[in-house]
């Protein structure tokens, strides 16, 4: 039984989405340009004979071409940081500016906290919040590392955050990570409906209290690692009485539209401006964003 | 929601003027190296995290763990030398190709250096690599073990 054979009525070119799952997916970073400079980071890179390939659609994200990316003297150092390619999609949509009041809900181990912090080149805030204790020591050292200086962490249940206003909230929610799989096939095994529901709770659970938590006005995005409408279009409907949706397009990265139809039912046709990413598209992993704007 | 009770209760704010004072003496760091950031003490830490009004929440952390109030004398973290440790214009070693390998493996090298006894600001070709301990003609690398290359360490992540 293939886990994956649920989805071939959504993906585009289902054969090829299939092949791109056997395909090795070589490691891949971010400049960290609250360290450093691109060209002094690049010169690291080039003296360990790590080779690195910008991305065509972020000049800051590398395809490298080494087998001990983590123990890299760059990433040591703290001027690059490993981070999935398509893990550098939400903070970009997130758009934090300089100044502003951000939240990001489901923050460890930091990739997209410490990008954040970097596009508001350190100032403003960044509330990192992770309810798991075990997961806040990696969090924090990746935020020294990289020297992420306006990050504050917390540590409540992300349904019960108690109080904003933000400006803008990242819920990149806890997911079956389907995506993942390129990396680790193991988590197709423990894919199911049943969890996939389980995961929705939650995730509705989180996105509520995201828009709560939001000033009027202001910008939730919610991302997961999933192909899963459950976990996906499923969670943004419920919210769609709340906020209303941006389209999303990244320049040089190919999206799908979100569906509006699973499994014999509708959903709202507003579910189309969410993105889908899938691996045999861009080379990636597999990802899902979603831009709301909170009435 | 700037300074809540509980943010008092568990980070209690410093005077600027306090670390820096900390900091000029040991490695002639001038102050204004320090404008633009706000420094709280919890238990035998110091933190340094950027200024701006904090909302009235329970934190884990603020900003970076800069020193460490815990011995005879202060420790400065290696992550904050690495952002403040640039303007030092005292007790700083400069390494070699070698020297740097070893230093960032967390390793302890007989080193020829005019620097004063206790903690100094490590340099590798005009970057701060981190915090050393420099006594009696040895250098001992205080790298945190998860930023050493040598040792495991979890590589990948999303």
């Amino acid at each position: 039984m293939d886990w994956l054979e649920r989805y071939r009525r959504i993906v585009p070119d289902f054969e090829d989405f299939k092949a791109a799952q056997q395909r090795r997916l070589l490691p891949s970073a971010r400049i960290n340009l609250l360290k450093t400079e691109r060209s002094r980071a690049m010169e690291h890179l080039e003296e360990e004979g790590a080779k690195a390939r910008p991305f065509e659609w972020y000049p800051l994200g590398l395809q490298l071409d080494s087998e001990r990316a983590g123990k890299l003297r760059a990433n040591l150092l703290g001027y690059i940081h490993i981070q999935e390619e398509l893990s550098m999609v939400p903070p970009l949509v997130l758009d934090p500016k300089p100044g502003e009041r951000v939240l990001d809900l489901c923050a460890s181990p930091g990739s997209k906290t410490t990008q954040i912090s970097q596009m508001m080149g350190n100032r403003g805030l960044v509330v990192a919040n992770e309810p798991s204790l075990s997961r806040i020591a990696p969090l924090r050292s990746n935020c020294e590392r990289l020297g992420a200086l306006n990050v504050a962490i917390t540590r409540y249940d992300g349904r019960r955050f108690p109080r904003g206003p933000f400006d803008k909230v990242l819920v990149d929610a806890p997911c079956s990570s389907e995506g993942r799989a390129r990396r680790d096939p193991k988590v197709l095994s423990r894919c199911s409906p049943k969890r996939s529901l389980d995961l929705q709770r939650l995730q509705i659970g989180l996105l509520k209290n995201a828009l709560r938590l939001a000033r009027a006005g202001g910008l939730v995005v919610y991302s997961t690692c999933t192909y899963a409408p459950e976990e996906n279009e499923m969670v943004v409907e419920s919210a769609l009485n709340e906020a209303r949706l941006e389209r999303i397009s990244i320049p040089g990265l190919r999206e799908s539209p979100g569906i509006t139809e699973w499994d014999g039912s509708d959903l709202s046709e507003e579910l189309s401006c969410t993105a889908r990413y899938y691996p045999h598209m861009n080379d990636t992993g597999g990802f899902f964003v979603a831009r709301l704007i909170k009435n | 929601m700037p300074g809540s009770s509980r943010t008092r209760n568990f980070f209690e704010p410093l005077e600027r003027s306090e670390v820096a004072a900390m900091w000029r003496e040991r490695f002639g760091i001038p102050e204004s190296a320090f404008d633009g950031y706000r420094f709280y003490r919890k238990a035998q830490s110091v933190w340094v995290v950027s200024d701006v009004d904090l909302p009235g929440l329970s934190y884990e952390a603020l900003g970076m763990r800069m020193m460490d109030l815990k011995g005879r004398v202060w420790k400065p973290t290696t992550c904050a030398l690495q952002v403040f440790g640039r303007l030092a214009s005292r007790n700083m070693v400069h390494l070699d190709d070698d020297q740097a390998r070893a230093f960032l493996a967390g390793g302890t090298q007989e080193i020829e250096s005019a620097t004063e006894p206790g903690y100094a600001v490590v340099f590798y070709r005009g970057e701060v690599l981190g915090c050393g301990l420099y006594s009696r003609g040895r250098l001992i690398s205080q790298i945190p073990k998860e930023m050493r290359s040598a040792g495991c360490q979890e590589g990948d992540e999303t």
